[in-house]
């Protein structure tokens, strides 16, 4: 194809928008899902996030096996290193605070919730802020690097993927099934208007194979943050933005699918491979939202809530940014994408995002919500 | 028998809140409500809230009923006696 940015351009905004419209339809909120846990001992939604990763599980590997996938692992994993898991834990605090992951962020904001729109400020400031420190950080990775260059844990043991992806995918099917026989995968009430989340779970999987298939990786968003905060911070500061190292890196140089020349990008304000990417899913999420909520005629912007959401969406929204580049990578890129593959980095990050999810839910309690 | 209709606007505000705010009050509540003499009717516009908190108040043997108004969604707690 001449073009390798066209492909991209029109994956990418395709599923923004319909992941957009399918979490809010469905209330697909993974920050909840960890929450929820720790909160009301409720494993529903992580049950219905099960349902995702099986069922990406089972796809990559199959497409892989069948020839369809050209990178294995996909562009931007690394070798895992105790980053993941500290930056996983620092994560799981500020998207509990945040009232929002990334991604959920967007579709609440774009559905009209103020408060997300306060935490959308906080995670592009946090992501920017970052580059401060990542000569620091990205130092600290490499001396914590757990591995020689394996990346997945398929790799690490000198197994070919199939040989631990298929079981697992099988044993989770086979668990996942008896729940929904028993009625534990649906929602007893649900709107006109809703879809049941572990249908969505399969929309949103089906969205992230297609990302997998035509722009070469699975569904990720974080570093445009980091770029959009760039390119803030360049109107005021440009020798400054020019001047981080962060910020000039191109640490991403593939080929894509179907395409026969490389792209790069980064994390600078310049528009590239990240920005072709990247910005047409957040825009395409926002407004796949925003679609959503005006066909119910349920777009209302609504900012009379106690100041201390708005504080703990502001601080939660710029930890949930910093930490995210810590990882690096957010929990759509990990959970949706890399945790179906094995990747080791994927993995560490969920071991971290527990405690920090458990630690944002008490912090949530007892500070900003009065619910005593 | 006096009944007794308490009313929470907890419009603008997402989950946990609204459930954590549905809990306290239905908690503080929960004989009156159990014996017929309260309901408590709330008004959010999340969406997300008209799934958990009739999902939460049925698992303790309330009744729930939920409807979209101009407002946003009518989330009804009382005991059917």
């Amino acid at each position: 194809m001449e073009n390798p940015y066209l492909i991209i351009l029109v994956t990418s905004s395709l599923c923004g928008l319909l992941a957009g419209f399918i979490m809010h339809r469905s209330d697909f909120c993974v920050t909840g899902m960890f929450r929820d846990l720790f909160l009301f001992r409720d494993a529903f939604m992580l049950r219905v996030l099960g349902v995702l990763i099986v069922v990406s599980m089972l796809l990559f590997e199959l497409a892989l096996l069948g020839g369809a996938i050209s990178h294995h692992p996909f562009p931007l994993l690394g070798t895992p290193s105790l980053a993941n898991i500290i930056g996983g834990f620092f994560f799981g605090v500020g998207m509990v605070l945040a009232g929002g992951c990334v991604v959920g962020t967007l579709y609440k904001m774009g559905s009209g919730s103020v408060v997300s729109i306060i935490a959308f400020v906080g995670l592009l400031a946090g992501s920017a802020l970052y580059a401060e420190f990542h000569p620091w950080w990205g130092a600290f990775a490499k001396a914590t690097s757990l591995t020689d260059g394996a990346v997945t844990l398929p790799q690490l043991l000198a197994l070919p993927s199939y040989a631990l992806t298929l079981p697992m995918a099988l044993f989770g099917g086979v668990y996942l099934w008896r729940h929904y026989r028993r009625g534990e995968l649906t929602r007893s009430t649900l709107l006109p208007g809703s879809i049941q989340p572990w249908q969505a779970a399969l929309v949103l999987a089906l969205l992230g194979f297609a990302s997998y298939l035509f722009v070469g990786m699975p569904l990720g968003i974080t570093t445009s943050y980091a770029k959009l905060g760039a390119s803030v911070e360049a109107l005021f500061a440009p020798e400054h933005v020019a001047s981080l190292g962060y910020f000039t890196a191109m640490p991403l140089n593939y080929t894509p699918p179907l395409a026969s020349t490389a792209i790069t990008g980064g994390a600078g304000p310049q528009l590239d491979a990240v920005a072709a990417i990247q910005y047409p899913l957040v825009v395409g999420i926002t407004l796949g939202a925003m679609i959503s909520a005006l066909l119910l005629r349920e777009l209302r912007f609504h900012y009379r809530v106690p100041v201390s959401h708005y504080v703990s969406a502001l601080l939660g929204g710029c930890v949930l940014g910093f930490a995210a580049r810590m990882v690096p990578g957010c929990n759509i890129w990990h959970l949706w994408g890399g945790v179906p593959i094995l990747a080791m980095q994927s993995l560490l990050f969920l071991l971290g995002l527990l405690p920090g999810s458990w630690l944002g839910s008490k912090l949530l309690t007892r500070y900003v919500i009065n619910s005593k | 028998m006096k009944h007794n209709t308490i009313k929470m606007d907890i419009r603008g505000q997402i989950c946990p809140s609204c459930l954590l705010l549905a809990l306290k009050e239905v908690n503080a509540n929960i004989e009156a409500i159990k014996r017929g003499e309260s309901e408590i009717r709330i008004l959010s516009d999340d969406r997300h809230a008209t799934a958990t908190i009739p999902d939460a108040i049925m698992k303790m043997g309330i009744s729930t009923s939920v409807e979209k108004t101009d407002e946003g969604f009518e989330i009804r707690i009382f005991d059917e006696g």
